[in-house]
């Protein structure tokens, strides 16, 4: 199958049981999606596809027609996205394990128009789960990244 | 220039926004690896009877299944309480016992993830089933006192109790129970390992580099010094990666025998049974007080769940009867021993079930009282532990208590049950009271002074999410006059200089204090006329540590000199947590709107990840009230919601408005550089908070957790 993830298009021979989270991670050697329940309980695999958040543990590899971006390829080489730099500098983890997927649901939940108050970005970053309950400083991580998002 | 107290953003912050960071078993990149995957058992006890093993040997890409008939020696190994690095003594794989539900049985390899799990579901394995016992109440569990089964273990006493209690005019008397939890740290249970030759290398997330080392070292029978263990991230511990679990060994047996690096998939509900927990207890507490409020009697009797063999406990008593001032104490832990999986160590093991208990006993004491419960702790209030007599080096729980109430507007509150209300919601104000031993261990450190101002550490401590890496930047460039970022970090590997186990809330401490030790010997040497690249290695020994704390701790075994009883002083952290629920009068649904907590542990060296520390400490307790519990199926001994969507966990939307003070606070005598751990402090007592918060919301007085919708009705 051919497949473009973060603007590199890879031909790949892919498994029919392999999801799109075990094939970046452990052929393509693209380990930040993490794993954490291989459910679509806790939200740490979100990636975007097309543009829109997905749960890649709940995705099959040889189903994706549309242009992969994970945490890797939200930012230009040595650059952070600012949604990344408002995570760091709100403190909004502290394993950071579930950080990646947070990063890019929050992206997403912008994007979406879902982060109008802080009641709605937490109803909308609810798929994500942090066990060491960073959730307040996310909120206001999402919040200070909208900003810089919508000025563009 | 930063240096020890300055907030600081963290220095591995970008690893972890970008991906990079890599955790553990789980993200290592090996060269030809093979696939690891777990088969797990059916029965909670018995014996297997036979293996099917045709079905998965058929599947395309596998390599071998093992069982115990073929996997080899590995030895069980001792638990940590005795001396060794376990967390159990249970030794799957070794016979055909089986003495917990979802037991490891097999491990299914294969060249692919793919075919190795599909091979492990194609394993079937046949059982002579007994009947298991549960838990409290079950059929066929075994009561022992701690006492009676460990020398080391004292049940605080003092005075007569029975005498005092029965001659006290205010009385409560109640029991308490807390459930069963387990961590779910985000990161599974994955392990990854490669010989070469005779020498092993593994990656897993660990809160205990050199007790990992030593540990396997002892099960695979080979020198430690063949070990290289690495971890430079864990993604999420809370305890569950302090003590080596049996996994590890099985995972390096099967990757020499088929001769390839080998990583281990494990699933979420594997990681109920194959690691650690905290077990259900229950409690008796019994307060006598004077109508002034002053506790007279203090009786707290405590029962713990633990495995068939092993007698696990955390014996909350040694901080449940330091609490307070109180001349008449008794207390007693017994352990109930059942067909589970062992249970450890899980964030503030002993604080968080006992002072739920006693917490939740002292509000009842003020509504008895008809007395704010803020004034009763403060009359209450100590300046040295009751039973021993020893003093508190400081204690800082009522500026706490006082900063908190203030902050939360705690006078607001009408002290009448069910009177707060707003529209539809019942409104609840509770309060209770936090304390976490300060303990510190012998550490290792190496500090290495480049020219160009820049230095780097080396220490074998763990990244947990605690910040450690800029807490060492911070303690160096303090001591060396360097900006933090210019000091560069490595931890997570056993090669490096050994740190204790990351567990009890001990790094910051051991570590730091280490590094102060390393930081003042380069100095020496550049006073001494040393130029060009300048470096130390300390060892720090803490004043009443054990003599050979330094060379334990090359085996991996901590020294603590502990806060409960450091010989001729106590230390604690403490802090005072205030919270608000609201309980809809109609459907009972429990929500929390704001908590507050303050809390004075000595020196903060960063107060950004302190503060996020305490916070989800806080919110973690908040769970424990409201969310999180184990579900057993008592016929069967099995957990049965093992997975994230079940066992419930906060998400975003349930978590409030949490604010956390810092009371200041200085002890020179816990040690040179006057730190308290905070790990585990704002977690404790907030789940009696909550519980005390929905008493003065509904009148309810529910004694047990996590409170649900349906108790209230």
């Amino acid at each position: 199958m051919e497949l473009t993830v973060n603007g590199r298009t890879e031909h790949l021979r892919v498994d029919s049981r392999t999801t799109l989270l075990d094939l970046l991670r452990e052929q393509l050697g693209l380990t930040g999606s993490k794993k954490g329940c291989d459910h679509g309980q806790c939200g740490a695999c979100t990636m975007h596809v097309g543009g829109k958040r997905v749960l890649s543990c709940l995705t099959l590899a040889a189903s994706v027609r549309e242009p992969v971006i994970t945490i890797e390829g939200l930012a230009d080489d040595g650059a952070l996205h600012p949604m990344q730099r408002a995570f760091v500098e709100q403190d909004a983890f502290q394993c950071g394990y579930c950080t990646p997927g947070q990063i890019m649901s929050a992206v997403a939940c912008v994007r979406e128009g879902h982060a109008d108050s802080d009641a709605e970005i937490r109803e909308y970053m609810s798929g994500n789960l942090c066990r060491c309950a960073a959730y307040p400083h996310i909120v206001a991580a999402v919040k200070q990244a909208k900003v810089e998002m919508e000025r563009g | 220039m930063a240096g020890i107290g300055t907030a600081t953003v963290r220095l591995d912050g970008v690893a972890k926004v970008t991906g990079r960071a890599r955790y553990g078993g789980t993200d290592v990149v090996l060269r030809n690896p093979a696939y690891a995957v777990l088969v797990t058992s059916a029965i909670a006890k018995g014996r297997i009877t036979g293996f099917d093993l045709g079905d998965a040997r058929a599947v395309p890409g596998v390599m071998d299944i093992f069982t115990y008939q073929n996997i080899g020696k590995i030895e069980p190994g001792k638990t940590f309480d005795g001396g060794g690095y376990m967390g159990t003594s249970i030794a799957p794989m070794a016979s055909a016992d089986i003495r917990h539900d979802g037991q490891t049985v097999a491990i299914a390899c294969a060249g692919t993830f793919e075919a190795a799990r599909e091979a492990a579901h194609r394993v079937k394995v046949r059982y002579a089933e007994e009947r298991p016992s549960a838990s409290f109440g079950s059929p066929g569990v075994e009561t022992v006192a701690v006492a009676a089964v460990s020398k080391k273990h004292e049940d605080p006493k003092i005075g007569d109790f029975e005498k005092a209690f029965a001659g006290a005019p205010v009385k409560v008397d109640h029991e308490y129970a807390t459930a069963t939890e387990h961590h779910n740290p985000l990161e599974l249970f994955t392990t990854a390992c490669a010989w070469d030759g005779d020498r092993l290398t593994v990656w897993e997330s660990s809160q205990s580099m050199y007790g990992f080392k030593n540990g396997l070292a002892q099960q695979l029978n080979i020198p430690p010094e063949n070990i290289h263990v690495i971890s430079p991230f864990a993604g999420g511990a809370f305890g569950s990666r302090g003590s080596l679990t049996q996994r590890t060994a099985i995972v390096a047996m099967a990757a020499k025998k088929i001769g390839r690096p080998l990583k281990l998939m494990t699933t979420r509900d594997q990681g109920f049974t194959i690691a650690t927990y905290r077990a259900e207890t229950r409690h008796h507490v019994k307060l006598g007080a004077q109508r002034d409020g002053k506790l007279v009697a203090l009786s707290h009797e405590g029962f713990e769940v633990t495995s068939r063999p092993d007698n696990y406990n955390v014996s909350g008593t040694a901080s449940s009867t330091k609490l307070y001032a109180c001349p008449n104490v008794f207390s007693k832990v017994s352990i109930v021993h059942a067909d589970r999986n062992t249970p450890g160590f899980m964030r503030s093991p002993p604080e968080t079930p006992y002072l739920f208990a006693l917490e939740s006993a002292m509000d009842e004491l003020a509504y008895a009282l008809n007395m704010d419960p803020v004034r009763l702790r403060k009359i209450n209030d100590t300046r040295k532990d009751p039973v021993s007599g020893l003093p508190y080096t400081s204690r800082s729980l009522v500026q706490c208590s006082e900063q908190a109430a203030a902050r939360f507007a705690w006078s607001k509150r009408d002290p009448r049950p069910g009177s707060m209300r707003e529209g539809d919601w019942l409104v609840g104000y509770g309060t209770a009271s936090t304390m976490y031993p300060s303990n510190i261990a012998p550490a290792a450190v190496r500090v290495t002074l480049n020219p160009g101002d820049t230095a780097r550490v080396q220490c074998a401590t763990h990244e947990i999410g605690t910040g450690v890496y800029t807490v060492c930047a911070l303690v160096v460039g303090d001591k060396l006059g360097l900006k933090p970022e210019n000091v560069h970090v490595e931890v997570g590997d056993s090669a490096l200089p050994p740190a204790p186990v990351s567990g009890g809330s001990n790094s910051t401490a051991s570590v730091s204090n280490a590094l102060a030790k390393a930081c003042a010997e380069v100095l020496e040497k550049k006073r001494g006329g040393a130029n060009g690249v300048i470096e130390a290695y300390a060892e720090n020994l803490p004043a009443g540590a054990d003599p050979d704390g330094v060379k334990k701790l090359y085996k991996g075994i901590p020294s603590f000199v502990r806060g409960e009883n450091a010989k001729k002083n106590v230390r604690y952290a403490f802090g005072a947590q205030f919270v608000e629920v609201r309980v809809h009068s109609r459907t009972r649904e429990i929500r929390v709107p704001r908590a507050v907590g303050a809390f004075a542990a000595g020196t903060i060296v960063n107060p950004v990840t302190a503060k996020s520390q305490l916070m989800g400490g806080m919110i973690w307790g908040i769970s424990a009230a409201l969310h999180e519990a184990t579900e057993i199926d008592t016929r069967a001994a099995r957990y049965t919601n093992k997975d994230l969507a079940e066992y419930l966990i906060p998400v975003n939307a349930d978590t409030p408005d949490i604010e956390v003070i810092i009371v200041p606070e200085r002890d020179s005598e816990v040690n040179p550089l006057g730190i308290k751990g905070i790990g585990e402090l704002g977690n404790v007592g907030m789940n009696a908070a909550v519980a005390n918060a929905i008493f003065h919301a509904t009148g309810r007085r529910i004694r047990e957790i996590p409170i649900r919708l349906e108790m209230l009705l």
